[in-house]
C-alpha cells in the first residue's frame, strides 16, 4: 500500500490548531495530542476511544466537537444489560397489532400485510440508527462509558463502529448517508475487547498539570479572581495526589470555584474550605481521611 | 509539546531529510510499527495501515502532530499509552528506554534465580506434556475406585514421589469435571417469565395476525466473576503448584476468572489462565514469576489488588477466593482493613487453608484471627478431596 497525495491531501496542522482554538472558544482547554486524535477521527474517519479517570472531561469533548461542528449530538448513554432494542431500533409494536386488527378482514396477502406491518412507518428508531439516518449532515455519536455495557453489546457496535452501517434482520443493512463523527468514553472499570479497540483510535486523558487546570478554570469562569482560582486549584491538585478512593477530577475543580463564586467568597480560608468541601469528596472515607489530615493543614501547605 | 529540534531520523537510513519522499516516509513508519510491537504494542496491521493513512494527512513538518497521530492509531490501553513516548524517541532519535524487550530472543528477559528454575522444571515435567503414550497408559491405568479415593484424600505436602505423576492427571480429571458442571448448572437455570411481545408478533405475522406461538423473554443468566488470590510464599510452597492447577481448572469453564498471585507484591496471571492446555499456562508462568517462595505480606498485597483492579470488579456478583495458609509478615491492621474493602465489593469472600486439613491446626496467626470475620466460607485446601468440595460453595453463588 501506498499513499497518494491525491487520497489523503496534506491538511495543514493549521487545521489542528483550528480544533485547539475552536475548542477554547466552546470553554474546552484541548492539548495537541487530543486535537490530532479528533483531527484523525474526521479524517481517517476512525472512532475514537478516549479513557481517563473519572471527571477528567471525556463526555465533554463529544459536546464540545458538536458545538464546534454544528452538529447535531447523539448520545447513548451505556449500562449494564443494554442491548440492540434500547441502543438501536424497536418495533412499534401497539401499532403493529393496532394494523393487523384492522386488516383482519381484508382479503390482501398476508405477504403483504407483513410488509405493512414492518415498514418505516412502524419503525422506532434509537440513537444508533438515528445516527446513521442523518442526512443533513454528519453528526456527532457519542457512546458513553461503553465499560459498563455488556460484552456482548460491544460485540454487536462493531458493525458500526468499523462500517458504519446497521443490520435490521426486517429490512436488511442500512449504510451512512454521512458518517458520523463515533466517540467512545471509557472509565476502564474493566478491558474492553481487543476486537473494540482495535477498530478505535486511543486517546488517554490524564489529569492535568497545574498550568492547564488554572486555565481551564479560566475558560470555563471567566469572572472568577485569578488568585483564586489558582488558590483553588492548588488545593484541588494537593487532595487528588492523596491516595483517595475516589480521587477529585476537573468537574470537581470547576464545582469547588463555581461554589466560591456562589458564596461571594474572595478567599479559600479552612472554614469556607471545610464548609465546601463535598464538591470536592465523594465518599466517607475519604472525607475522614482529609478532616483527619486537617484542612487548615493541608492550606498551608499550597505555596501561596 | 515542543517541536523537537532534529528531523525524524529512521533506523537503517542515514538521511537526514525532514521531509521523507513517500516510500521511504512508509517504509520507515511501517519499521516503527514493527519496532513497537516487538516491545509490547500490540499491533495489528490494521493498525499499521491506518496509521500510515494517518501520517499521510497530518502535516510533515510538525513532529508533534507526527506523533500524535501515531500513538492515537497504535495504542489501545494506558499501558501502552505510556510506554509509547519511550518508543518513538528510542526509535526516531535512538534514545535508550528503561525496560526495552527484546524481540524474541529466548535468553532475553530476566532470568529467573536457582530456586526459580527448579520449581518450573518441576512445573514442566508435568507427566501430560511428555511422550503421549506413556500418558495415555497412566490415565488407563488410573481407573481404581480405591486409587482414586486414597490419591485424592492425601495431603498434597506429603504426596509419594511415586503416586505424584498419577494425582495430578487425577486432579486434572476431576477439576476439569467439577468446574464443567459448575458452568453447566448456570446455563440451565432458565424461567419462563415474561413475553417478548417483539418476536411474538413477528411469529404473529406469519400465520396472518393470530399469536399461536408466544415467545418469551429470559432473564439473561449473568456470568458469575471469580477473582482467585494465590499465596506463592515459602510457607505455601508444597501446595501452590496444585492449587495453580486448580486455579486453571476453573479458569476454563468460568467465563470470567481473574487470578494473581502474591508473595510481598501482586502479579497478574490471568492471561496465562487462558492458554490452551495446563503445561503451555505453566511455561508462560516461568516467564512472569520471579518471585516465587519468600515472605509473605498479605495486608499490602490485597490493598495492592484493591487499588488496582478493586473497581473494575463490579461489585454485583464475584466470589473472591483467598489460597493462603494465612502466615503473614505485615500487620494484622492493614489486612483486615483491605479484607472489609474486598468484602464490600464481592458477593462471597472464600478463603481456603492448606493447614486447615492438620489434626490439630487452629487459626492462631494474628493475621489469620483478625481475618476470620470477614470470610463467609473457611475451608481446607490440602488435598484433593477438599478442593472438590469448594463445588458447593461456589454452586449456591450462581443459584443465588
Amino acid at each position: 500500500m501506498t499513499i497518494s497525495a491525491a487520497e489523503a491531501p496534506p491538511g495543514g496542522f493549521g487545521e489542528i490548531d483550528e480544533f485547539i482554538e475552536g475548542f477554547e472558544r466552546f470553554g474546552y482547554v484541548a492539548d495537541p495530542a487530543l486535537a490530532t486524535a479528533i483531527y484523525l477521527l474526521i479524517r481517517l474517519p476512525k472512532p475514537l476511544l478516549i479513557e481517563g479517570h473519572a471527571g477528567v472531561g471525556k463526555t465533554e469533548v463529544a459536546k464540545v466537537l458538536a458545538s464546534f461542528l454544528g452538529t447535531e449530538l447523539i448520545r447513548l448513554q451505556c449500562y449494564e444489560g443494554l442491548d440492540a432494542h434500547s441502543a438501536l431500533y424497536e418495533w412499534n409494536y401497539q401499532k403493529q397489532l393496532l394494523a393487523i386488527k384492522v386488516r383482519e378482514k381484508s382479503d390482501k396477502p398476508i405477504e403483504e400485510l407483513e410488509r405493512h406491518i414492518f415498514g418505516n412507518d412502524f419503525l422506532l428508531t434509537r440513537p444508533l440508527l438515528r445516527s446513521i439516518l442523518c442526512e443533513s449532515s454528519s453528526p456527532v455519536l457519542l457512546i458513553d462509558e461503553v465499560d459498563r455495557a455488556d460484552e456482548a453489546f460491544e460485540a454487536f457496535l462493531l458493525e458500526i463502529l468499523s462500517e458504519f452501517q446497521v443490520t435490521i434482520p426486517e429490512l436488511g443493512t442500512i449504510k451512512a448517508k454521512r458518517i458520523p463523527h463515533v466517540i467512545l468514553t471509557s472509565n476502564s472499570t474493566r478491558e474492553l475487547s481487543d476486537a473494540l479497540k482495535r477498530r478505535c483510535l486511543y486517546h488517554w486523558i490524564e489529569y492535568p498539570t497545574l498550568e492547564k487546570e488554572i486555565q481551564i478554570v479560566r475558560v470555563r469562569l471567566p469572572k472568577f479572581d485569578c488568585e483564586l482560582s489558582s488558590r483553588a486549584v492548588r488545593f484541588v491538585q494537593l487532595v487528588r495526589g492523596m491516595n483517595l478512593s475516589k480521587p477529585p477530577g476537573i468537574a470537581e475543580t470547576l464545582d469547588l470555584s463555581q461554589a466560591l463564586v456562589l458564596l461571594k467568597k474572595n478567599q479559600l480560608d479552612p472554614g469556607t474550605a471545610e464548609q465546601i468541601l463535598g464538591c470536592i469528596l465523594k465518599s466517607a472515607e475519604d472525607l475522614a481521611q482529609i478532616r483527619r489530615e486537617g484542612v487548615k493543614n493541608l492550606l498551608s501547605r499550597i505555596t501561596p | 509539546m515542543n517541536t523537537l529540534p532534529t528531523p525524524p531520523r529512521p533506523h537503517g537510513t542515514g538521511e537526514q531529510a525532514p521531509i521523507l519522499p513517500d516510500f521511504q516516509r512508509l517504509r520507515s513508519v511501517v519499521e516503527f510499527c514493527r519496532f513497537a510491537r516487538d516491545n509490547g504494542l500490540d499491533s495489528g496491521l490494521k493498525a499499521v495501515i491506518d496509521s500510515v493513512r494517518a501520517v499521510g494527512i497530518v502535516d510533515h513538518e510538525r513532529l508533534d502532530a507526527f506523533r500524535h497521530a501515531l500513538r492515537a492509531t497504535l495504542c489501545t490501553s494506558k499501558e501502552e499509552w505510556d510506554l509509547f513516548d519511550q518508543l518513538f524517541d528510542a526509535f526516531w532519535y535512538g534514545a535508550r528506554m528503561d525496560r526495552l524487550r527484546k524481540p524474541i530472543s529466548p535468553s532475553g528477559g530476566t532470568t529467573p534465580n536457582a530456586s526459580n528454575s527448579q520449581r518450573i522444571q518441576l512445573m514442566l515435567g508435568h507427566p501430560a506434556s511428555r511422550e503421549s503414550q506413556a500418558t495415555e497408559e497412566k490415565r488407563n491405568a488410573i481407573s481404581g475406585a480405591s486409587t482414586i479415593d486414597r490419591l485424592s484424600k492425601v495431603d498434597f505436602s506429603e504426596v509419594p514421589q511415586d503416586d505424584l505423576a498419577e494425582l495430578e492427571l487425577l486432579s486434572e480429571r476431576l477439576l476439569r469435571r467439577m468446574s464443567f458442571r459448575l458452568s453447566r448448572r448456570r446455563k440451565l437455570s432458565h424461567v419462563r417469565a415474561r413475553i417478548d411481545l417483539r418476536r411474538t408478533i413477528r411469529a404473529g405475522a406469519a400465520h396472518g395476525g393470530e399469536f399461536i406461538d408466544l415467545r418469551y423473554k429470559d432473564r439473561r443468566s449473568q456470568a458469575p466473576r471469580l477473582v482467585i488470590l494465590l499465596d506463592v510464599s515459602d510457607s505455601m510452597n508444597p501446595y501452590s503448584l496444585f492449587l495453580f492447577r486448580f486455579a486453571y481448572a476453573l479458569g476454563t469453564h468460568f467465563h470470567r476468572v481473574s487470578c494473581f498471585l502474591f508473595s510481598t507484591r501482586l502479579v497478574d496471571v490471568t492471561e496465562t489462565l487462558k492458554a490452551s492446555d495446563l503445561a503451555k499456562a505453566l511455561r508462560a508462568l516461568s516467564g512472569i514469576t520471579t518471585f516465587w517462595a519468600g515472605g509473605t505480606k498479605i495486608g499490602s498485597s490485597l490493598q495492592e489488588f484493591n487499588r488496582r483492579f478493586g473497581p473494575r470488579m463490579g461489585s454485583t456478583n464475584t466470589c473472591v477466593l483467598i489460597l493462603s495458609d494465612g502466615w503473614d509478615t505485615g500487620e494484622p491492621d492493614a489486612l483486615v482493613a483491605e479484607l472489609k474493602t474486598l468484602k464490600q465489593r464481592s458477593k462471597k469472600l472464600i478463603w481456603l487453608n492448606p493447614l486447615l486439613g492438620l489434626a490439630r491446626y487452629e487459626p492462631v496467626t494474628r493475621g489469620m484471627r483478625a481475618a476470620l470475620p470477614y470470610i463467609d466460607v473457611f475451608a481446607p485446601a490440602h488435598n484433593l478431596q477438599s478442593l472438590l468440595e469448594l463445588e458447593k460453595s461456589l454452586k449456591s453463588k450462581t443459584t443465588r
